[in-house]
């Protein structure tokens, strides 16, 4: 029998028997995919369930801002605690430092108080945006709360990966800042993913691409542009017929604008990081909580397999915060009053390319 | 602002973190990054030669001046390079870059020449010789400021720059390190690359733009004079949070040297990201002018210090010009007797209205 039909419903089956079938840190999703936790949780709220598996997912950079290192750590993070196969790639010239800075699942779930005030829900309470408070209500999707098979953590970023963890065998890293062509990385993502193919028997294993800063100005190959293209369509395919997700992060400002272009059309799913700047009077004024903000994070495309269905989010901007400078946390903006007749450009001047659209 | 950045390079790199990069932008409007350069370069190594920084030594590399006129600038500015023999190494890259020369005359002992500059590689191993020669090995930091970029660029490909900048900053031995860039000499992708390796950005700009066209018009001579000794010093900080510092500030070439003055006027620099509001709470100027010309009612009549002047809303100013002549000799011989106090209800209350006023009242 293939596996089994789920349904988005708020009546949910008794799923223990079709996750025994799948291997830890793997969910069923609608369609017949399955997903994989990106290792922020809100993130895979936003993306209903996580990275799906066989997908490839691009996030475009700040260069004012180090933010998609935050995703690359939690993701990576997310991986090796699920004793999932890891391949990272990077710049540097050792990239197993950055492994080192990977976070520690948080210690318990009474450290990080989500719930609301009690005393607050005594008075009448007038919502503005009253979608934002559903949240709090609804019963996490995670079907079991075991430790050990949690499908997704919440990270401590001040706290460091366990020792046998980052030492453990499944973890390849490349260096991709001297090779004058991509085919060493070529194939050695070809030889990681052929440790994964995909049958239509149980997945008991999912592996993990990451790429840091493909095109960072640093490597040798940085200015070939028909050559970065092609590996990531040959990286795409081979992700697509394996049981894999592959992260790749790059800075567009580096890119010419159509080659840009070209690397997000080819990604499944599409993210995005934006600083934010401090001390921005106006800023503060237009969104609540602007003082823990650390930056945004925009979804720009959410992939759907085996369906031709998209995904339309209702929101597509989200700040990230670091709550208690600890954990990552991806909240809606909150914002002002908004001119409804002024459409899709949000009174942006042309000179500051840099910020973006918000899209509330 | 520059004060900031001074201090930020001062400061230094913390352990395991990458060494803050500061580039100098400027461009043909704004030609003052080489002053901006050689005050950052003496302000730095006051404060190495003082003893305020963790940084030991300092790195010239120039390229686009000669190390003589570095060390005139030294001492123009009060700082002996002659005991300070042994805080700065210049790399001189000006001389002879390619090798042509088979003899040079050697100019003092603080200067070593560099013939392959088309060699990425072996300028960084020289960098870093001359700076382990001047601090010693081990744990001891050093600084380096790269005179300027764009020569570099000349002889070497984009990723070799890069990769000789990012190896620099990621040396456990480099405190910190700023560099001077013309914008206007290379392609845009350039200075993006550029500003993806520093960790802060100054660029200068004209305080007045002008149009193209405008160049020759007679008229705009004394706003081409004024932005030929004035300007405006961007910074853009990255800051450890992931958060983007921007400031300010206005500068002046005098004679003595570069001055650095907060801005006069308020400036909007961030416009982008905030969406028009429905409510407009600014005037414009009409409406400015129409609103003084509201004659208030009643009660809000003789707030500015006017001698008062009844106008009661029933007849037009016209008529009641004569009016109020009338009127205003009865308020004075009133005042002694009583005064009116009227409430208004509503803006549109009509005067001695018949109607009864819960009429429109729906129930």
């Amino acid at each position: 029998m293939a596996t089994a039909k789920t349904r988005t419903s708020s009546f949910s089956r008794n799923f223990s028997t079709a996750v025994a079938s799948l291997g830890s840190g793997l969910k069923c999703g609608p369609n017949g995919t399955v997903f994989v936790s990106s290792g922020i949780p809100d993130l895979d709220k936003i993306l209903g369930g996580g990275f799906s598996l066989g997908s490839l997912v691009m996030v475009m950079e700040d260069a004012e801002a180090p933010h998609h290192m935050l995703l690359l750590r939690n993701f990576m993070a997310q991986g090796l605690v699920h004793s999932q196969p890891l391949l990272y790639a990077s710049p540097a010239r050792d990239p197993r430092g950055f492994l080192g800075t990977l976070p520690s699942p948080a210690a318990s779930k009474d450290d990080k108080s989500r719930e609301p005030d009690p005393d607050q829900e005594k008075d009448l309470r007038i919502a503005w945006q009253y979608k934002k408070y559903f949240g709090e209500n609804q019963l996490n999707f995670d079907g079991q709360r075991d430790g050990k098979h949690e499908y997704s953590n919440e990270f401590d970023l001040r706290k460091p990966l366990e020792r046998h963890l980052i030492n453990a065998r499944c973890i390849d890293c490349v260096s991709i800042q001297d090779s004058s062509d991509l085919s060493t990385l070529q194939d050695r993502c070809a030889t990681f993913l052929s440790q994964l193919p995909r049958n239509d028997g149980s997945i008991c294993c999912a592996g993990r691409i990451a790429i840091q800063s493909f095109c960072a100005p640093h490597c040798a190959h940085s200015n070939m542009e028909w050559e970065m293209l092609s590996f990531i369509r040959s990286l795409k395919s081979m992700v697509r017929s394996s049981n894999s997700v592959a992260v790749i992060t790059f800075p567009p400002s580096l890119l010419s604008p159509s080659l840009c272009k070209r690397w997000q059309h080819m990604a499944d799913t599409l993210l995005s990081v934006k600083a934010i700047q401090d001390e921005d009077k106006e800023l503060a004024q237009l969104l609540t909580g602007y003082q823990d903000m650390v930056g945004f994070l925009n979804v720009h495309k959410v992939v759907r397999f085996n369906t031709q269905v998209p995904l339309i989010l209702e929101a597509t901007t989200f700040s990230i915060k670091l709550q208690k400078r600890r954990y990552l946390v991806l909240e809606c903006l909150n914002q002002a009053p908004v001119d409804g007749s002024s459409g899709t450009s949000y009174g942006m001047s042309g000179s500051c390319s840099k910020t973006g659209n918000l899209d509330f | 602002m520059a004060k900031s950045i001074c201090t930020a390079l001062r400061e230094g790199a913390l352990e395991g973190e990458l060494a803050p990069a500061l580039t100098i932008k400027d461009s043909i409007a704004s030609p003052f990054g080489l002053q901006v350069f050689d005050h950052v370069l003496s302000q730095l190594f006051s404060s190495i030669l003082a003893g305020k920084s963790p940084s030991q030594g300092l790195i010239l590399v120039s390229f686009s001046r000669s190390p003589s006129f570095y060390l005139e600038l030294l001492k123009n500015k009060g700082i002996s390079v002659a005991s300070s023999d042994k805080r700065i190494q210049i790399l001189d890259c000006y001389n002879d870059p390619l090798g042509w020369k088979d003899q040079l005359v050697e100019i003092s002992s603080t200067v070593t020449v560099f013939r392959e500059v088309k060699h990425m590689d072996k300028l960084f191993n020289s960098i870093i010789e001359l700076g382990r020669g001047l601090v010693g090995g081990g744990k001891i930091r050093f600084s380096i400021s790269i005179d300027s970029v764009d020569e570099m660029l000349r002889w070497a490909s984009v990723s070799s720059v890069a990769r000789l900048l990012s190896n620099l900053r990621s040396h456990e031995q480099i405190s910190s390190i700023f560099w001077l860039l013309h914008s206007d000499l290379h392609k845009a992708r350039v200075t993006a690359v550029l500003e993806y390796l520093s960790s802060m950005v100054a660029s200068l700009e004209p305080s007045h733009q002008l149009a193209n066209g405008q160049r020759g018009d007679l008229e705009n001579f004394a706003l081409i004079e004024h932005n030929s000794k004035n300007g405006k010093f961007h910074v853009r900080f990255k800051k450890r949070n992931g958060r983007v510092r921007v400031m300010s500030e206005e500068v002046h070439m005098e004679q003595s040297g570069i001055n650095f003055t907060p801005l006069s006027s308020e400036g909007a620099i961030n416009q982008g990201l905030v969406p028009k509001v429905q409510f407009n709470l600014q005037l414009s100027e009409k409406e400015r002018i129409d609103k003084a010309n509201v004659v208030l009612p009643f009660e809000h009549q003789g707030d500015n210090g006017k001698p008062l002047q009844i106008y009661d809303g029933r007849r037009s100013l016209v008529d009641s010009k004569q009016e109020r002549a009338v009127a205003v000799e009865k308020e004075e011989s009133d005042s002694q007797r009583g005064e009116i106090i009227y409430y208004r209800d509503s803006d549109d209350e009509m005067p001695d209205s018949d109607e009864d006023p819960d009429d429109d009242l729906d129930i």
